[in-house]
């Protein structure tokens, strides 16, 4: 049967862990994270050991050290959801923007969605002319 | 020239919506970014509001085709604080609704990766196949998706000998269409013209990003909850887990096609030995104590996680959904870069993507 262990660290110990879990091979399963009854952020590394989830818990911190140099997008993808729905920040998060609904949808070039619209203007009139 | 393409949000070769911009050099995508949360519902949030028997209700209709999985995780996780134990014959019944629902999942891709290849007709004789599929998931629980069938506690409806016989006869005939398809896949030349050597996702990338499901294990990684951290009555069934080399989009349809097939051998053991008893522990609203704990179910496309914390209410205090989708797009940008922008369509496909499961 499936198991579930809770274990509270500290700030310093996220990424000491996160290299010992990679370094055996267990797998980030996911970092999940939620605002408890007095407001404090806590935020859960959660690594697939065996048949059970160790969930490895830091409560109460609004900045905490990325690890996805270790774990790659395994560990970016919620850490940028986690950041962008909660606002905890990760030092070392290579953030490219939204992850969520990104405001620079229609940057580009050479497509006709992202042509602005006074050039396609411009365009279709002369074709026209 | 280099050209920046968007892709989506909403685009004909995308069945939900997504974002990805391709950085090109004339038709060669050189890197490439996706972006979520098109399909954003708010449903954690949601679930915070609703008691367990509703919540699902709810979780159920985070993804139309693996419906059975939301709730069947959900509720392992709900039964696993409140420490209760589900009749085995519920147990049996929620294995048999899951693995029909990875022959229907697996099916739907499979003939929509036929589509995107422009093999239409395969297209049409894999989703006649799926039809024979659906069409008992909807003698079994009333409806073609969002099936109702879980409870906290076991499952809502039983399956009678003769809606055994009827599986078991559902299985025998999708015999020759399967193995039909298997044929093509394997052996036809335009099928693997399109299909070998485009986005490849090579072991060493796979293992370092995380994925999981089909994903992975087209990939070359041997992983599935089912084995790795049996859970329901799995450890009672003789299956295996197939795993190809290559990588690329033909391993990722021919991977899914061997999987039916365990997926068969899963559901005929269940229905020849389904063991005799009550399906549920009840349905009145179950009393759970604070606790938390962290659920995962292999849905067809992948694992599927529910961390669920509670407080001792009514309600659930967090739901935290995260689905196969959530780790299978990251790896998107890696597979598209060298390939053609004609082939871009295909390759976000080819993880099988369930954006409205990602965006919850």
């Amino acid at each position: 049967m499936q198991e579930f262990k809770s274990i509270e660290i500290k700030k310093e110990e996220i990424v000491p862990l996160a290299q010992r879990m990679r370094e055996k091979g267990h797998r980030l399963v996911m970092i999940h994270g939620y605002v408890d009854k007095e407001g404090k952020h806590v935020v859960n590394y959660q690594y697939e050991v065996g048949n059970c989830i160790e969930s490895y818990k830091v409560v109460g911190e609004d900045t905490l050290p990325s690890i996805s140099e270790i774990y790659d997008v395994a560990a970016a993808w919620p850490e940028e959801e986690l950041y962008e729905l909660m606002g905890v920040k990760f030092e070392g998060l290579k953030m490219r923007g939204r992850l969520f609904l990104p405001d620079t949808m229609l940057e580009g070039q050479g497509h006709i969605i992202v042509t602005p619209l006074e050039e396609l203007r411009k365009k279709t009139l002369k074709e026209g002319e | 020239m280099g050209y920046t393409i968007p892709i989506g949000p909403y685009h004909p070769s995308l069945e939900e919506p997504i974002h990805a911009k391709l950085y090109t050099e004339g038709e060669v995508i050189k890197d490439a970014e996706v972006f979520i949360g098109y399909n954003h519902r708010g449903i954690e949030k949601l679930a915070t509001e609703r008691n367990f028997i509703q919540t699902l209700t709810l979780v159920e209709r985070v993804c139309g085709i693996c419906s059975h999985s939301h709730p069947f995780t959900y509720a392992m996780a709900i039964e696993n604080i409140a420490q209760m134990e589900v009749p085995k014959r519920g147990q049996y019944i929620r294995v048999i609704m899951a693995e029909l629902e990875r022959l229907h999942s697996h099916y739907l891709w499979i003939g929509l990766a036929c589509h995107l290849i422009g093999y239409d007709s395969l297209f049409m004789y894999v989703w006649d196949a799926r039809e024979k599929v659906m069409d008992i998931l909807e003698e079994i629980s009333g409806n073609r998706v969002n099936y109702g069938m879980v409870i906290i506690g076991g499952s809502r409806r039983d399956i009678n000998d003769e809606m055994r016989r009827k599986v078991l006869k559902m299985l025998d005939d999708l015999n020759e269409p399967h193995n039909r398809m298997k044929e093509i896949f394997l052996n036809d030349k335009t099928a693997a013209l399109r299909t070998k050597g485009v986005g490849v996702l090579p072991k060493d990338v796979a293992e370092r990003m995380g994925t999981i499901g089909p994903h992975a294990r087209a990939s070359g990684i041997r992983v599935d909850v089912r084995k790795d951290a049996p859970y329901s009555c799995y450890d009672e069934f003789d299956f295996d887990i197939p795993v190809l080399e290559d990588g690329d989009v033909w391993a990722r349809v021919v991977v899914r096609v061997l999987e039916i097939e365990e997926s068969v051998k899963i559901i005929r053991q269940a229905l020849e030995n389904l063991p005799e008893g009550p399906i549920n522990l009840g349905n009145k609203l179950p009393k759970v104590p604070a606790g938390e704990f962290t659920a995962r179910h292999e849905a067809p496309r992948g694992q599927v996680i529910y961390y669920v914390v509670t407080d001792g209410g009514q309600t659930n205090y967090r739901i935290s959904i995260h689905v196969p989708t959530f780790k299978t797009a990251p790896t998107v940008p890696y597979m598209l870069k060298n390939n053609t922008v004609a082939d871009a369509g295909l390759i976000i496909a080819s993880i099988d993507p369930c954006f409205s499961c990602l965006d919850r």
